[in-house]
């Protein structure tokens, strides 16, 4: 197993507060999308089947609460998974403006993949949907991430 | 974060490869499977691994209805009672007229009380969790209300719990008519550029059938789902009039999903509807060429503007 405790702490921790956060306490309106993080984060570690499998679960978790489009979180976050492992592969990088780009791209990504997988008449507008929401989104969830990701140590490599 | 990895071997790349893409089969199913099938997989998660976080939610809105709405709620409870002291007398004398008629008693609906809990997660707009379930006596389909009117209905229930669709929710339909049961339509529920400003549309309405502005509407009692009379919402404004045969009007929502915390389950099943029993329950006249409702019906019961704060005591 790659990564070590730190790696799975984040990977366990967050979706419980990710949980906690929108579920519990029903604050999904400011709380960051800190299951994305989570997969993000730990698929750049992770093998790709077990990061799909990580993805996977998360997606499922999510859709439990899903009426509308079944399904589609679990495959926006396989989909992720594996291309946050793929990523590996493709894009090198240590620094913090990698870092933060890396998970804000991936959570916009995550958001048009589960926006192109719902039907049209329960998603919201293109514009509305990954241009405002989206952005903002995915800029909070990467700074978040980035802040969690430092704190926690998992970065490794010296920030530039 | 590492630096550059491989997946290791060639027959670890392969294996890594045939899992992900195994995952990736799955997640296509699940968004495929049939309606059922995917309640069944996210009842099961819901009542398993994701039940601490909907009890704490559940804890939360308790203690919230608790502290920060006793005075709304003290203010709805001195209502319904002095709404009750000038009813029972009424009551007890249609309980005497029916004795006198042979009549049998109305059966009447009855409520379940439950907090609504919203996940908040993606994907779960439009739905919410009662935490109330077959063992109370809900079933699907049952309509769930609060003090204003119709907020959604029951779509899955388990033993304690159950989830249930608002009205913004894109299969949302009731057939639907105004309060004097003049003009009747169906309503719908129609998007608007932000969630907050979804709106309900009432179409199908005759032609030649003026609905003036602020007229109140409320459910027909067609359909076997929903009771007549459960206040919906009020006419806005004209949305369209086609070609001279029908004409279609938006409504402003009697009830606010999101505001909407504490609501009561209208259990009873289809038995409940039964226009001629349920009626007066709503102040409502039970044929369509009726008059208009009264001020209060023969047994004392309120109209349906005052909503679901009144509920009459053996009628």
């Amino acid at each position: 197993m790659r990564g070590g405790w730190r790696l799975w702490g984040i990977v366990i921790v967050l979706p419980v507060l990710h949980f906690l956060l929108h579920v519990g306490l029903g604050a999904s309106r400011w709380s960051p999308d800190l299951l994305t993080v989570a997969l993000l984060v730990g698929a750049r570690e992770l093998r790709t089947g077990t990061a799909a499998g990580l993805g996977f679960v998360f997606g499922i978790l999510e859709d439990a609460f899903s009426v509308l489009a079944f399904g589609a979180n679990a495959l926006a976050m396989t989909v992720l998974g594996i291309l946050g492992a793929r990523s590996r592969e493709v894009f090198v990088g240590d620094s913090l403006l990698f870092l933060i780009s890396y998970l804000a791209l991936g959570k916009w990504f995550r958001d048009l993949l589960h926006w192109l997988v719902s039907s049209p008449e329960v998603r919201g507008a293109l514009m509305d949907d990954l241009v405002v929401d989206g952005a903002v989104g995915a800029g909070y969830a990467a700074v978040v991430g980035a802040f969690v990701v430092l704190v926690v140590g998992v970065w490794r490599e010296p920030v530039a | 974060m590492p630096t550059y990895e491989t997946e290791g071997g060639q027959g670890t790349g392969r294996r890594q490869g045939t899992l992900a893409g195994l995952f990736l089969v799955l997640a296509v199913v699940a968004l495929y499977l049939p309606g059922p099938a995917q309640e069944g997989v996210a009842s099961a998660l819901r009542g398993s691994v994701l039940l601490p976080f909907i009890s704490a939610q559940q804890g939360i809105v308790d203690a919230r209805i608790r502290t920060a709405e006793v005075e709304a709620l003290q203010a709805r409870l001195d209502s319904t009672l002095a709404a009750m002291s000038v009813q029972r007398p009424l009551a007890d004398e249609n309980r005497r007229l029916r004795e006198l008629l042979s009549l049998r008693d109305r059966a009447g609906p009855s409520f379940v009380p439950a907090t609504v809990v919203r996940p908040g997660t993606r994907g779960s707009e439009s739905m919410f969790v009662l935490d109330a379930g077959s063992e109370a006596g809900v079933s699907v389909n049952d309509p769930v209300v609060s003090a204003d009117g119709l907020l959604g209905v029951v779509r899955e229930v388990q033993a304690r719990s159950a989830i249930a669709m608002d009205w913004t929710h894109p299969d949302f339909r009731v057939s639907a008519m105004s309060v004097d049961g003049e003009v009747y339509g169906l309503v719908e529920p129609s998007r608007g550029a932000f969630r907050e400003a979804d709106r309900l549309l009432l179409s199908g309405t005759p032609y030649h059938s003026e609905v003036r502005d602020s007229t109140l509407i409320v459910t027909s009692g067609r359909g076997s789902v929903y009771p007549r009379g459960i206040a919906i919402g009020r006419v806005h404004s004209l949305h369209e009039a086609q070609d001279g045969w029908r004409k279609s009007y938006w409504l402003l929502p009697a009830v606010t999903p999101a505001a909407a915390t504490h609501v009561l389950v209208m259990t009873g099943g289809p038995d409940r509807v039964d226009a001629d029993e349920e009626v007066p329950y709503w102040g409502l006249a039970s044929d369509e060429g009726e008059e208009p409702a009264s001020e209060q019906d023969s047994d004392g019961t309120p109209q349906a503007q005052e909503g679901l704060e009144v509920e009459p005591e053996g009628t």
